[in-house]
């Protein structure tokens, strides 16, 4: 047998490392940040497929992960919100760069409503991104919505409890989001390929008070900050 | 017979009972026909073969109206359509050819588009309407093209075929009483020899039919709006059979459609019961269309949702009226139009569901209050002018501010933003006078939180930086 040395002289395209991703799977979208793609099977988010996320709490960026990949919704083509759990606030999408005028925000009643619009905007074509926050979802239900992400090529997210998380899933990229201070910390739970040797940490400058945290200190029209008040449980920042 | 099957992808055991001049079977479907139930048996023998034989009374009036959709429908292949009553269409072709693809091609199209309908016919082409009439009855399939000598092909017809063309019966026993047996028969005797017995009629007929004398018929005129009814074989409340019927008649509007090159908008769908009125279905598409398959998604939507206080007999589709649409051509790389197609569909159907309030879009409003700082729009919609915001604004918003309690940890990280306006708008709780600063907890999560200046202690949250 060859040493390990002539392994590695070989032309990539020869030979496939164990620890490497396979390089067959299909150019996937790109995240917009390059750690991230570093670890995606196809370099990116993948066309066509269920996507999970696991944010523990709202506010850690979950969204602010998708907005590079949101910007760039196209004419012709709707971006679905299905069911979200608080109001998208029109005035930071607008100031996210997100065009407004593909947004369709679909409310629904019950989980079996949210489940059934998820599925036909996904099976739909006409969505460029769907996201969706089901109530609860079974296995099945998890496979039925894989399976029209996949016809439609529509990449599909859907936002789960972390407690979800140990639920098996026909999902194709499994993501655990959490907070950590000026950016995102992302463990891969599941991918096509080998599993994921350590958590993304990624930057997320776009967020207020993290990049530039005296930008309103230094406006003009700043009043000096009232009083704080030494309340149990607030405090102010420490520098 | 058709009439009644055409609704439900099986007949089963149905005939059709005809009550004068007496009571007896005038059709029966296959699995009827498989017992040993014939047409011309009466009721009760048809009962002792078959006792779980389900009877209809005949309706000339439904299977004139059927008739009459039929031509509408065949309004797409030819403009030239006349009908033959009682259960006959002629189509004048011969300028259509070209356009098909030839005869056999046609014919197959026929066939099929029927088959769409629901419906099953004998088909047969010739150079006069009567030669094709009588060859669709006895020989079904065959098509005679107008070369020289195509006269000949009708010279092995049977005599009984002149009593439908007003021969009359006492001419045709004069010629079965001479020993005349078929059309050629008939040919080869003297005419001045028929016209003295009183059947110069059979002459005069033999000739239309030759094209030795001219046939004038009345071209039908299809109705300004598409209306059709297809009758239910067994009433039901059922979805599927419901939509199975129902997909028949958007074929036949779609191809009506085709033929004035318009598209509808909306339409009715009547599900007549038994007793009571009938339960009226409204189906909306966001732009004109004529795509069956549309309206056959947007019905199943409907009827998915809809309440049905009694089994449906009969299904009645009336369209709006019709809009003029310009064709497309097919494009060689694929449709540019269609991912806009898909996108005016898929909200139809999430409209249709989940009705129309559910599916909105968003746009910023200028207003200082973050809770009015947006408005619902219309999805798809133009944008206004986009406003700039003074301060960090969270991409969620609650719908109204939760009160902290005293256990969480926050740390501020930028602020304050001083919000204060609405003072006008007292009375409906408008009036705003907040510090807001952004904060994280001990998660790291960004939350937009905010104390009133009136009860500086209390702090709020008001949003997630997601």
């Amino acid at each position: 047998m060859g040493s390990p040395l002539a392994l590695a002289a070989l032309p990539p395209c020869l030979v496939w490392q164990a620890d490497r991703l396979a390089g067959s799977a299909a150019a996937g979208l790109p995240t917009g940040f390059a750690e991230l793609d570093a670890q995606l099977p196809g370099g990116g988010w993948p066309r066509g497929a269920l996507i999970e996320l696991f944010a523990d709490r709202p506010g850690v960026g979950e969204l602010a992960l998708l907005l590079p990949l949101l910007r760039r919704t196209p004419a012709d083509h709707w971006l679905a919100w299905i069911a979200p759990p608080f109001l998208p606030y029109a005035p930071a999408l607008t100031s996210a760069g997100l065009p407004l005028e593909r947004l369709l925000l679909v409310r629904t009643t019950n989980a079996a409503e949210t489940l059934w619009a998820t599925r036909q905007a996904a099976a739909s074509g006409a969505c460029s991104a769907v996201l969706a926050w089901p109530a609860r979802i079974d296995g099945a239900g998890l496979r039925r919505l894989q399976l029209a992400a996949e016809d439609s090529a529509t990449p599909l997210f859907l936002f789960r409890p972390p407690e979800a998380a140990r639920q098996p899933s026909a999902a194709a990229l499994r993501l655990l989001l959490s907070g950590r201070p000026g950016g995102l910390t992302v463990h891969i739970l599941k991918r096509r390929g080998p599993a994921a040797a350590a958590p993304v940490e990624l930057a997320l400058p776009q967020r207020p008070g993290a990049a530039a945290p005296s930008r309103l200190d230094d406006h003009a029209l700043a009043r000096p900050a009232p009083a704080r008040l030494a309340l149990a449980g607030l405090h102010p920042r420490r520098t | 017979m058709q009439v009644f099957t055409r609704g439900a992808p099986e007949a089963g055991l149905l005939a059709v009972v005809e009550s004068h001049p007496r009571q007896r079977i005038v059709a029966a479907s296959p699995a009827a026909r498989a017992l040993g139930v014939n047409a011309g048996d009466s009721v009760a023998a048809a009962l002792a073969v078959a006792p779980d034989l389900l009877l209809r009374p005949r309706v000339p009036a439904l299977e004139a109206a059927t008739l009459e959709e039929l031509a509408a429908w065949a309004g797409h292949f030819t403009p030239h359509v006349s009908l033959d009553p009682p259960g006959g269409l002629v189509l004048e072709i011969s300028a259509s050819l070209r356009l098909f693809g030839g005869l056999p091609a046609l014919a197959r199209m026929l066939v099929d588009g029927l088959a769409a309908l629901g419906l099953h016919a004998a088909l047969a082409a010739a150079p006069t309407p009567l030669a094709a009439r009588w060859l669709a009855a006895c020989r079904p399939g065959e098509l005679l093209r107008p070369r020289t000598g195509w006269q000949d092909r009708l010279a092995g017809l049977p005599l009984g075929v002149l009593v439908d063309a007003g021969v009359g019966l006492d001419s045709l026993d004069l010629l079965l009483g001479i020993g005349v047996r078929s059309l050629g028969d008939v040919q080869r005797l003297p005419r001045a020899g028929l016209a003295r017995r009183q059947a110069g009629a059979v002459s005069a007929v033999l000739a239309r039919a030759r094209g030795e004398a001219p046939d004038l018929r009345n071209w039908f005129v299809p109705p300004a709006r598409y209306t059709a009814r297809v009758a239910m074989a067994v009433p039901t409340d059922n979805v599927e059979p419901l939509l199975f019927a129902a997909r028949r008649l958007f074929a036949g509007l779609a191809a009506w459609l085709v033929a004035r090159q318009a598209a509808v908008d909306h339409c009715h769908l009547h599900l007549e019961h038994e007793s009571g009125p009938a339960t009226v279905l409204e189906l909306v598409t966001g732009a004109p269309s004529r795509d069956e398959a549309r309206l056959g998604l947007l019905a199943r939507e409907r009827l998915a949702a809809l309440p049905l206080p009694a089994p449906v007999e009969a299904l009645h589709l009336e369209s709006g009226l019709p809009v003029a649409l310009a064709p497309r051509s097919d494009d060689l790389f694929g449709d540019p139009d269609s991912a806009r197609e898909n996108a005016g569909l898929l909200l139809d159907r999430l409209r249709a569901r989940l009705g129309a309030d559910a599916v909105t879009g968003l746009r910023p409003y200028p207003d200082h209050r973050p809770e009015r700082a947006w408005r619902p729009l219309p999805p798809g919609a133009r944008q206004p002018v986009a406003t700039t915001t003074a301060g960090p604004r969270p991409l969620w918003l609650l719908p109204e501010p939760k009160a902290l309690g005293g256990r969480a940890q926050l740390t501020l990280l930028a602020g304050p933003e001083r919000i204060e306006s609405g003072w006008w708008d007292e009375i409906n709780g408008g009036d705003v006078r907040r510090d807001y600063y952004v904060a994280a907890d001990e998660a790291a999560a960004l939350c937009w939180v905010f104390h009133p200046l009136d009860a500086p202690g209390e702090w709020y949250v008001h949003g997630y930086f997601g």
